[in-house]
């Protein structure tokens, strides 16, 4: 038998002795990568709204909006307030984690006001009739720095009165 | 800082992926694969410049990889048993013309590969094949008999 080429253990190289782990280190690694866009799949990378809903005597507040986000992505915040009884100054208070590390690009329909409350963000919206319904639409974007967990607190107040509120959370990944 | 980190782990990540993916894939490139290629280099490129488009985020990418790709390879050239974890190993597929089929099964190879690699080396039989290895880069060495 002629001999091995220089640089070849047969023993090694041929019989494959104390190589036979590495095909599963490798199969192990690419079950781990093949995971991540399965998870993907099942939205755990976001950007899939999921609702809330928080009922007061006085109206629903429903939040439709993403809970995972990526960085750079665009996405939307969509809230619905139903009124049960007249409304004579609904406003939306916003913790300041929803535009902490986002750019607002627009909010629809513009608030009468805005102003800062204890660090949150105020936004009013004026009078609502009773059995009416009242949609605002927020555009972010997620600033490619921003990465972990955000509260997306919102309450829903008529003047001072509290009415209803909704705290979850979104997480942002990198 | 952002930026850097992102190279860091960009750069291991693709670095896993080309090590597990097979070598024969990455030196045998069909048209399909020279596309999902740019696909994959664009990719990657959004996913770690993202909206920076300064020289200084470039500078700093280039700068992360150039410093990682030259670590790299410094570790495998000092380490010796770093070796085949970085750059891989060469395996036996051929001996006196007989092909070793769990050889070529772990590499996912076929023997009409390795035949028509054989013709691209003017060798016509593998019968005339003493040693045929699959080297690190994904070539195929094959040494004729005398």
């Amino acid at each position: 038998m002629a001999n091995a080429p220089e640089g070849i253990v047969l023993g090694r190289h041929r019989d494959l002795q104390g190589r036979k782990h590495q095909v599963w280190v490798r199969r192990g690694i690419l079950a781990v990568i093949g995971i991540v866009p399965l998870l993907g799949l099942f939205n755990f990378f976001g950007q899939r709204p999921t609702d809330t809903q928080a009922a007061g005597q006085a109206a629903t507040l429903s939040l439709s909006a993403p809970q995972r986000a990526r960085g750079g992505l665009l996405y939307q915040a969509h809230f619905t307030i139903e009124a049960h009884r007249d409304l004579e100054n609904a406003a939306l208070i916003l913790h300041p984690d929803w535009l902490q590390g986002m750019t607002l690009n627009t909010l629809e329909p513009s608030p009468t006001e805005e102003t800062s409350e204890n660090g949150a963000v105020r936004l009013e919206f004026g009078p609502i009739a009773s059995g009416n319904r009242f949609d605002v639409f927020l555009q972010y974007q997620v600033n490619p720095t921003a990465v972990g967990s955000r509260k997306q607190w919102v309450e829903l107040v008529d003047g001072q009165t509290r009415v209803a509120s909704i705290q979850r959370g979104l997480f942002l990944f990198p | 800082m952002d930026l850097v980190l992102r190279a860091i782990f960009l750069y291991f990540f693709v670095f896993a992926i080309t090590r597990v993916i097979g070598r024969r894939e990455l030196s045998q490139l069909a048209p399909f694969d020279i596309i999902l290629l740019i696909v994959a280099g664009d990719a990657i490129q959004q996913g770690l410049t993202q909206d920076d488009y300064s020289l200084t985020g470039a500078v700093l990418v280039v700068g992360t990889f150039a410093i990682l790709q030259l670590f790299t390879s410094y570790a495998s050239f000092k380490i010796v048993r770093l070796r085949p974890l970085l750059e891989g190993e060469p395996i036996v597929i051929i001996q006196d013309g007989k092909v070793l089929d769990r050889n070529l099964r772990r590499e996912r190879l076929t023997k009409e590969e390795i035949e028509e690699e054989a013709r691209q080396q003017q060798i016509s039989s593998l019968d005339q094949v003493q040693w045929a290895v699959l080297e690190n880069s994904g070539k195929i060495s094959f040494l004729t008999k005398s």
